[in-house]
């Protein structure tokens, strides 16, 4: 087995040059694009999510090494092994990301990168501290069940995570049409962290948009309308603890409250979804968007 | 595990310098609503298809409460330099001193708001005292 290195490591240098550069480029531009209070919580959230990660990295590791012993094929190490986990890679996360926005369960640790109502570099870096907790990795340890070894499978997801610093920004619009095709890009993104209504649970690629795509999720940022970022109701606070567990709380108290029979429904299905229909899920609120739309029209 | 530390340390000095590089270049701003057609937008992408006929807003500009044609009540506030907001139900509390409305939302970490909204105070108060939902 190869040696190898972390490329977050090397990569966190560049994050903070980035973060800073776009601080000097909104300045003059529109300085409201940035809130330091909301900075501070964001790149709050990614440290603490660092130790997470660290925390609970080896016990990951450990079971996708056991998956990996079951193997299907012995691919090992050869130079075309590369490319091909990444891309099997990203199309794991597409699914676990995908997942992330429709099981409340996934949703209450992926929520904290949605939860900034700012749209920038930093936002990138509003990573949860309770994935372990959610099983999201479920999603991406079955690669090494085909055979790809583990320890590949944490280098070319790091490249993925590095690829998707970049595109949270504003200061991109759009890149010619290929790119935009086959690629994630700060457009697609953008789309993907509005709460307006035509936006909501669209375009979850990690790095290849082609998976949203060929699964039937992708939507085109429109030019001309003004994009509202964050989560359908805004926390409305900076408090980090807040940021972190109020989804975990919310299951928790409607777990509680809930009749018998609905209680494991508040877990796996949709952020917003009740038992008696007294909230609004991200299709409720999209079908109530459409047929206002329809009903000016008519 | 000392290389992991001196890591986490390194992350915390440089969040901690971003922030307040942050605050150097005086990023963030002053936002205030300054109309009813801003407090009918930011109603709109705070609650979808809220469509308000009644609206008061706060003569700081800071918040804003809209009541639509089925009674419901919205509370908009400021939240840096954004917006959030919350449906108000029977279960809030409110308190009235003379001009001033606090406008209470039962969650601790969105807290409550006092609106001064003028002579009009005492009629949403009145509102809010009267939710059915």
């Amino acid at each position: 087995m190869p040696e190898l290195f972390n490329p977050i490591d090397y990569a966190v240098p560049a994050f903070i040059i980035l973060i800073v550069s776009e601080m000097l480029w909104v300045r003059r531009r529109a300085p409201e694009k940035y809130d330091p209070r909301d900075t501070l919580t964001s790149l709050a959230l990614g440290t603490g999510s660092t130790v997470a990660g660290a925390l609970s990295g080896a016990l990951v590791f450990s079971l996708a090494m056991w998956i990996y012993e079951q193997r299907f094929f012995d691919i090992g190490w050869v130079w075309w092994a590369w490319p091909l986990c990444f891309v099997l890679d990203d199309l794991a996360y597409y699914w676990a990301h995908r997942s992330g926005h429709r099981v409340r369960w996934f949703w209450a640790s992926h929520v904290n990168h949605h939860s900034s109502q700012h749209y920038n570099l930093s936002t990138a870096l509003r990573q949860t501290w309770t994935g372990f907790i959610a099983l999201g990795f479920i999603f991406r340890i079955p690669v090494a069940f085909l055979g790809f070894h583990p320890a590949m499978l944490l280098f070319v997801g790091a490249f993925n995570l590095i690829y998707q610093f970049w595109i949270h920004t504003e200061a991109i619009y759009k890149f010619p049409r290929w790119v935009e095709y086959i690629m994630n890009t700060p457009s697609h993104h953008r789309v993907h962290h509005a709460t307006n209504p035509r936006y909501l649970d669209q375009n979850y690629a990690g790095t290849f948009i082609i998976w949203d795509r060929i699964f039937g999720t992708f939507t085109e940022e429109v030019e001309g309308e003004k994009i509202r970022y964050g989560i359908v109701k805004q926390l409305g606070t900076f408090n980090l603890l807040w940021s972190v567990f109020h989804e975990w709380i919310g299951i928790a108290q409607d777990v509680k409250s809930a009749p018998w029979r609905h209680k494991f429904s508040y877990i796996w299905r949709a952020p917003g979804w009740s038992h008696d229909g007294s909230r609004d899920t991200s299709d409720s609120i999209r079908a109530q968007w459409l047929q206002s739309r329809q009903a000016k029209a008519d | 595990m000392t290389a992991e530390l001196l890591k986490l340390a390194g992350s915390i000095a440089a969040i901690l310098f971003i922030a307040l590089f942050a605050r150097f270049l005086r990023l963030g701003g002053d936002v205030r609503i300054r109309s009813e057609e801003q407090a009918r937008e930011i109603a709109n992408e705070t609650c979808c298809g809220f469509d308000p006929v009644e609206i008061a807003i706060d003569k700081a500009g800071i918040a804003a409460l809209l009541r639509d044609a089925d009674g419901r009540h919205l509370l908009v506030r400021r939240h840096g330099v954004q917006w959030a907001g919350r449906l108000l139900d029977r279960h809030n509390d409110s308190r009235l001193d003379q001009n001033f409305l606090t406008v209470g939302t039962g969650e601790k970490t969105f807290g409550s708001v006092t609106l001064n909204l003028g002579s009009q105070a005492s009629h949403w108060a009145a509102g809010l005292r009267h939710l059915k939902i």
